[in-house]
């Protein structure tokens, strides 16, 4: 889901917050379990006074070893039977629950105070403070806990629940200190602390006001893990006679006691140790459906998860054909004739928490070989994602839901993954935004492009000699050099070029390139794109550059389409487009972007409102509710891409623009 | 022409690099080397420079959000020093590029920008409330938007935010660093004009950083251009379009794509930007200059007036002869 959001298709409308969470909960049945066993479990401790059948302590020397009540023998006044004493088991369990869980809460509560007051004194001050107390976590860490439990507690002679609580809960500091530090660093840099510094707030303000609220929940997480952890070591230490004083009861004192009488009485050892282990479970689950649920990056939504259908990728009808012929899915006909990629009526959605998104709503269009093709759009108008489903790329549960993509003859969305794969090393490319996270870390940029030029078998010759040749290609002065290097030693420009380099060592029919320069500076922009442009047109491959810059894309391509809330808006030879806009849309775009010949107090005209939201489709056209020309149709009717001239297509109502809109630019700037 | 708001003088900001022996040794990276401006009552200022020139570095030193290594800075004709960046907080404020890590995700919208104000305590309790309304308003944010949380907000909506936090303080002086760089094409035009509405009501005087020079040029009366930590050029906003006189602001200009011609020539750069730890001898620009003659390679050019209120360092701003 970060892909998909990342590459801004999605913009939410969240619910209440806290509702939201509320639900997400209740959805996991893991956590719903968990949540429900440690309240069972805690509620016998708490109640223990009033439920328990028979005092712990006391003994009843007629009745030892009894076993529970539903085996031969049992009594039903003692449920779980009795032990060598011939006390309560169940009596005493109840009350060693008491025990055991206060000590894990409030050793849980020393260690996570006293880790977060450390964590956040390291993370946020800059001094050797911060350096002393992770030294002194280092130190602390290398030396075995339990021994260290067992040293301290073998000294005191009359151990209280306190020493047990202090022992256990001191050590774990470090737990709490390490995670809270590192998420104090990172926070710390954001711009909103910088922010709140330069409002004025001092440096403890910074810190209670905008620090901690984000750092506080990873603390809640890892004390319900620890608090599991604790239940466990303070069992351990009292199987090993280092717990609470006998007789006071603790499960890992009745389960020692358990152990003697093993053989005679096996029952008086499993109980209790099968009451921690559901605890520890029931706990572990709880953190668990906590984790996901506090973890930010997860807060968007989750994704829901819908079954593949079988006929997923087959809906298309038989009257969608339109202008391709019906091909079957290993069609053969029209090679030659006719544009390479043709995309027809494609949609695509993505099935969200409780809606989908509607990414991709009817996109039809045509690329020719040797063709530079401009894709433009803002955010969540379905640009990348049009990209992503002609390569059939869409991460589930993102998929096309109808439409085809024919490329030199075939449907894309119905041949076979093993094939698919192979057209995109071979006839189709892709370029992304960020070069170096498509680039291997650890491999120079020579062994990368060898390994592809093998996987290629292309060129003949010395591969070295292949790869020397495809970065020269794409006007890299100096190749050995940059074969030598790792992506991190090199620039994001020189990086995307050995990117362009790769995707050309398979002579592909169709690159696509999604935002290829918007992480690159304006003069590194324009030698990446002319190189990308240069290099495509003398291999007669088919271009097709997504973007959200109009003013890129009259630079470098031949056509364009203008994308918004998913549907095509506009589409035809870019020079014509940006010289005489048919959509209002494309219009006010072009009317957003400063013009050199404005005057210091004219303002632009801006688009007023928002981007539509894209799980909600309204009636009529996308745009109505932002557009100058608005006329009551608009808001009814979804106007079709119809031709309006020679090469040109719009989906307005208006048969022609107007030079001016009917409303002053004042009225609609925002 | 306006009174002088903000004067530094050959400010300079270097970072000690790490790594190396004992963490030492590595020669410290000039981020902002002499840097020398001015900005005046309700103008503003254009910064223009490619990644790793120091524009955000500057901006972030001139509010003193970083200490300068050397320097001086003058606020409204006084002195400025560490112990009197308090005032300071009071008079200049900043807005950020990326909306989603400006505001803080936990805090409603009232309590982001009401903080400022609880700080400086400016306003007095009863009255916070309505103030903040006011300047949500002032922004162009309903009144229903002051519950939600930033992440119920849009884009260009947050950015709304954080220029609402900026005025809270009624500062004379904003730093826009990035501001409308990471919104959409559409949401950008509405907040540049929003900026530009501001600093009529308010009498706002912006340094505007950004790498995008048809932005800058809209908003800004002036504009200087930064290459490598140094200012290499200084104009009128117009002046500097019609005849850039360094070669670097040429091939920025060149660079940037048209929507009215196609170009067929471009001034093509060499190579990439050089490591800022250790800048070139001579002109820093000379490794990768169109014009570049052997005398750049030793001598370095200073910022001159070479056109009436047009300065430029370059040896040739005026072509070879000069």
């Amino acid at each position: 889901m970060t892909d998909v959001a990342g590459a801004g298709t999605l913009q939410l409308q969240p619910v209440g917050q806290s509702r939201r969470i509320g639900r997400r909960l209740r959805r996991r049945k893991s956590f719903v379990v968990g949540v429900t066993g440690l309240t069972l479990i805690i509620g016998a401790a708490v109640l223990a006074p009033w439920l328990a059948p028979h005092d712990p302590m006391q003994q009843d020397l007629m009745a030892t070893l009894l076993p529970p009540a539903w085996v031969e023998g049992g009594s039903p006044d003692f449920p779980f039977g009795t032990d060598a004493l011939g006390r309560d088991v169940l009596s005493r369990m109840m009350y060693g629950a008491r025990n055991s869980l206060l000590i894990a809460f409030f050793a849980v509560l020393i260690a996570a105070s006293l880790g977060l007051a450390a964590g956040v004194t390291a993370g946020f001050s800059r001094s050797s403070m911060d350096a002393l107390l992770m030294r002194m976590g280092d130190m602390q860490l290398a030396f075995p806990f339990i021994l260290l439990a067992i040293i301290v507690l073998g000294v005191v002679t009359d151990r209280t629940a306190l020493h047990i609580i202090l022992v256990l809960g001191i050590p774990g500091w470090i737990l709490y200190a390490r995670v809270v530090r590192s998420r104090v660093l990172s926070e710390r840099e954001k711009d909103y602390v910088t922010a709140a510094h330069a409002i004025g707030a001092g440096r403890s303000r910074q810190l209670r006001k905008y620090v901690l609220p984000a750092v506080w929940q990873v603390v809640l997480v890892i004390a319900l893990l620890d608090f599991g952890f604790v239940i466990l070591v303070e069992s351990t230490l009292s199987f090993l006679g280092f717990g609470l004083t006998p007789p006071e009861p603790s499960w890992g004192s009745i389960l020692a006691e358990g152990k003697r009488s093993m053989i005679v009485s096996p029952w008086l050892a499993v109980l209790p140790g099968l009451a921690i282990m559901l605890t520890v479970l029931a706990v572990n689950l709880t953190a668990d459906g906590a984790a996901d649920v506090l973890d930010p990056k997860l807060r968007k939504g989750v994704f829901r998860r819908r079954r593949q259908q079988d006929t997923g990728r087959q809906t298309v009808t038989a009257d969608e054909t339109g202008a391709v012929a019906q091909d079957d899915a290993a069609g053969t006909a029209r090679r030659d004739d006719g544009p390479l990629l043709q995309v027809v009526d494609l949609h695509a959605e993505f099935p969200f928490d409780e809606r989908s998104v509607y990414a991709v709503r009817g996109v039809s269009f045509a690329v020719d070989r040797g063709k530079t093709l401009g894709i433009v759009g803002e955010s969540g108008s379905g640009k990348s994602v049009t990209a992503l489903s002609i390569l059939q790329l869409l991460d589930a549960p993102g998929r096309v839901t109808h439409g085809r993509v024919v490329f030199d003859g075939r449907d894309l969305t119905r041949i076979p993954d093993a094939e698919m794969s192979r057209l995109r090393g071979r006839q189709l490319g892709m370029i992304f935004q960020n070069p170096s996270a498509s680039l291997n870390p650890v491999m120079t940029i020579g062994s990368q492009m060898v390994e592809t030029i093998a996987a290629h078998q292309a060129g003949a010759g010395n591969r070295t000699d292949v790869a020397r040749a495809a970065l020269a290609d794409v006007g890299i002065g100096d190749p050995d050099r940059v074969l030598r290097r790792y992506p991190f030693q090199l620039s994001g420009g020189m990086n995307q070029r050995v990117m362009i380099a790769l995707a050309m060592i398979a002579r592909p029919d169709l690159l696509i390139a999604d935002e290829p320069t918007t992480a690159l500076d304006v003069t590194t922009q324009a030698q990446v794109l002319e190189q990308l442009v240069a290099v495509t047109h003398d291999h007669d491959t088919a271009l097709i550059l997504i973007t959200h810059d109009i003013a890129l894309v009259h630079e470098y391509a031949d056509d364009v389409i203008v994308m918004y809330a998913g549907r095509i808006f506009e589409a035809g030879p870019v020079r014509d487009v940006v010289r005489q806009p048919r959509h209002p849309y494309t219009k006010a775009l072009l009317d957003s972007v400063p013009r050199a010949d404005l005057e210091p107090n004219e303002r632009l005209r801006a688009i007023p409102g928002e981007l539509p939201d894209p799980s909600k489709p309204q009636p009529g056209c996308p745009f109505a509710a932002r557009c100058a020309y608005v006329m009551d149709i608009c808001r009814v009717e979804d106007p079709p891409l119809i031709e309006v001239a020679e090469h040109r297509e719009a989906a307005c109502h208006l048969p022609a623009l107007p030079d001016a809109p009917p409303r002053a630019p004042s009225e609609v700037s925002v | 022409m306006n009174e002088i708001l903000l004067e530094a003088r050959g400010l300079t900001k270097h970072y000690e690099a790490s790594g190396g022996f004992l963490g030492r040794g590595g020669a410290p990276v000039k981020a902002v080397d002499g840097v020398d401006l001015i900005i005046r009552e309700g103008e503003t200022l254009g910064l223009v420079g490619e990644s790793g020139c120091g524009k955000s570095t500057l901006a972030r030193t001139i509010l003193l959000l970083e200490t300068p290594t050397a320097g001086s800075l003058r606020f409204a004709g006084e002195e400025l020093t560490a112990e009197r960046a308090g005032e300071l907080r009071r008079r200049a404020q900043i807005v950020f590029q990326d909306p989603y890590t400006s505001l803080p995700p936990r805090m409603r919208i009232e309590d982001i920008v009401a903080d400022p104000l609880i700080i400086h305590g400016t306003v007095e309790a009863g009255q916070r409330s309505a103030r903040v309304r006011q300047l949500l308003d002032d922004v162009g944010l309903r009144s229903m938007d002051a519950r939600k949380l930033p992440h119920e907000l849009s884009g260009g909506q947050r950015q709304r935010v954080g220029i609402a936090r900026a005025l809270a303080v009624q500062p004379s002086l904003i730093v826009a660093d990035e501001a409308v760089s990471s919104l959409d094409v559409s949401v950008q035009a509405q907040i540049l004009n929003l900026l530009k509405d501001l600093q009529e009501r308010h009498r706002l005087a912006y340094l505007f950083v950004s790498h995008d020079l048809g932005v800058v040029k809209y908003v800004s009366h002036r504009i200087a251009v930064m290459y490598l930590g140094r200012v290499v050029e200084r104009a009128g906003s117009r002046a500097l379009h019609e005849r850039p006189l360094h070669p670097y602001t040429g091939a920025l200009m060149s660079a940037a794509p048209s929507l009215h011609e196609r170009r067929s020539e471009r001034i093509r750069l060499r190579g990439e930007p050089p490591d800022p730890a250790r800048p070139p001898s001579g002109c820093r620009f000379h490794p990768r200059c169109p014009i570049a003659q052997p005398r750049c390679a030793e001598d370095e050019p200073q910022l001159q007036e070479w056109l009436p209120d047009h300065e430029a360092s370059c040896h040739y701003a005026l072509g070879e002869g000069s």
